[in-house]
């Protein structure tokens, strides 16, 4: 066998030479490569969820002593409202008067219809105001200022949030942010109920 | 006339520079996407029309999760080492460089400082989610009032490093969470030692809600 194969490499000649690794162009087809990288870009593309919660601001009164609880409860032109249980809200106008002021229900789909309704004047200056600021007349710095001192006007619906025991932090986050939807600055969030409204709210709240 | 020879040029491109591109955005997605921490409480946090975004530092969040127990966290990793070590100065507990770092390296802590050393001391994930569950929270009674602890030492740490300013305070609330809770929590706030009035309540983008809106219109 050895000789054969010795034969054959000597006579053969120029015909059989040499086992010659064959030359390759030294270029490499890159194509599958862009697939693999194109393929681990879409993936981690749309494995990744975009986790971005927003913020509420929420600001309460710093010093609440005696004076300033007297002080808001002369405020006129409020509007008292009560977070309680299955997310009712019940909700009376201006100062409490033993015996008189009763107690309206409503709940989180017609609370805006309210809220828009009483703060009628200030809703649509808000809104004439929001449109000229999407018509580009007006800047945003120009449109923070003018919509807070819209909001801010003595005659501005004034509101009041209490939750009440029953009341979920849900509820209380939704409130606030009906306020930003109905154009109203002035609130208060409160968690101080009188025992007059105790009374009549659980007078209610027995109804349902 | 001799006819123009046009170059013949090969059908096959050259691919690399597409190769170079493609790898270069995996890179760049990869380096600058954040893992999301472990969490060690899970919440349902309400949603509102509101979109301005969420501070990424100096921001301290209190998590009230829907069982009503109490979390503290704080986003930068420096603040947090200092606040376990005063922590443990304060309640008498010595932790280990280890027991340190592993607080650093977590999110939202909701123990009692009396099982602190134990939660940290869990080499792994599971046992500490095994901790997490049957914890009562950070206690918030006024004879026992951890919380108040956490942020008054937030405040002395943090106030110390940046000009005498005050952290971002975020309140992440359960939805279905009863307000009297929450109200609590914010009552710890408002008292005089730590003077925490304005206050971010973290929510989610409510998409739906927007559209509904803006139809009655």
């Amino acid at each position: 066998m050895a000789e054969v194969q010795q034969g054959d490499g000597g006579g053969g000649g120029g015909r059989h030479k040499k086992k010659r690794a064959k030359k390759g162009s030294t270029h490499i087809d890159m194509t599958p490569m862009v697939d693999l990288a194109f393929l681990l870009l879409t993936f981690f593309i749309l494995t990744t969820t975009m986790y971005k919660p927003s913020t509420l601001q929420l600001t309460f009164p710093v010093p609440q002593d005696e004076q300033q609880k007297k002080d808001l409860e002369k405020v006129n032109n409020a509007l008292t409202v009560f977070l309680t249980k299955n997310d009712q809200i019940l909700y009376y106008r201006d100062a409490f008067k033993p015996g008189e002021t009763q107690l309206a229900r409503t709940n989180f789909n017609k609370i805006t219809e309210l809220l828009v309704t009483e703060n009628k004047s200030t809703f649509d200056q808000v809104q004439a105001l929001k449109r000229r600021f999407n018509a580009n007349e007006i800047d945003q710095i120009a449109y923070d200022t003018l919509k807070n001192n819209i909001e801010k006007r003595p005659e501005a619906l004034f509101v009041i949030i209490k939750p009440d025991k029953d009341a979920k932090y849900r509820n209380m986050i939704d409130m606030v942010d009906e306020m930003d939807i109905s154009g109203i600055g002035k609130f208060a969030v409160q968690d101080t109920i009188k025992p007059d409204e105790q009374a009549l709210l659980d007078a209610e709240k027995l109804k349902f | 006339m001799a006819k123009i020879k046009m170059p013949r040029s090969s059908p096959a491109m050259d691919m690399t520079p597409l190769v170079d591109l493609g790898f270069l955005l995996v890179t760049f997605f990869m380096l600058t996407a954040q893992f999301r921490p472990e969490e060690s409480v899970v919440v349902d946090i309400p949603s509102s029309r509101s979109q301005s975004a969420i501070p990424t530092e100096n921001l301290m969040t209190v998590v009230v999760d829907s069982a009503g127990r109490v979390f503290w966290d704080f986003t930068d990793k420096k603040v947090r080492r200092e606040v376990i070590k005063e922590m443990g100065n304060r309640y008498k507990i010595q932790f280990t460089p280890e027991q340190e770092q592993r607080f650093v390296s977590l999110g939202a802590m909701g123990m009692p400082m009396q099982q602190m050393p134990a939660y940290l001391s869990q080499e792994d994930a599971v046992g500490r989610h095994q901790m997490d569950l049957q914890s009562q929270g950070i206690p918030i009674d006024s004879t026992n009032n951890q919380l108040l602890e956490w942020i008054r030492v937030t405040q002395l740490i943090f106030s110390s490093g940046a000009d005498g300013k005050n952290p971002i305070v975020a309140l992440k609330g359960d939805g279905n969470v009863d307000y009297s809770v929450v109200n609590k929590v914010i009552k710890i706030f408002q008292s005089p030692t730590v003077k925490i009035n304005r206050f971010k309540m973290i929510t989610n983008l409510e998409e739906s809600r927007m559209t509904a809106s803006t139809s009655t219109k």
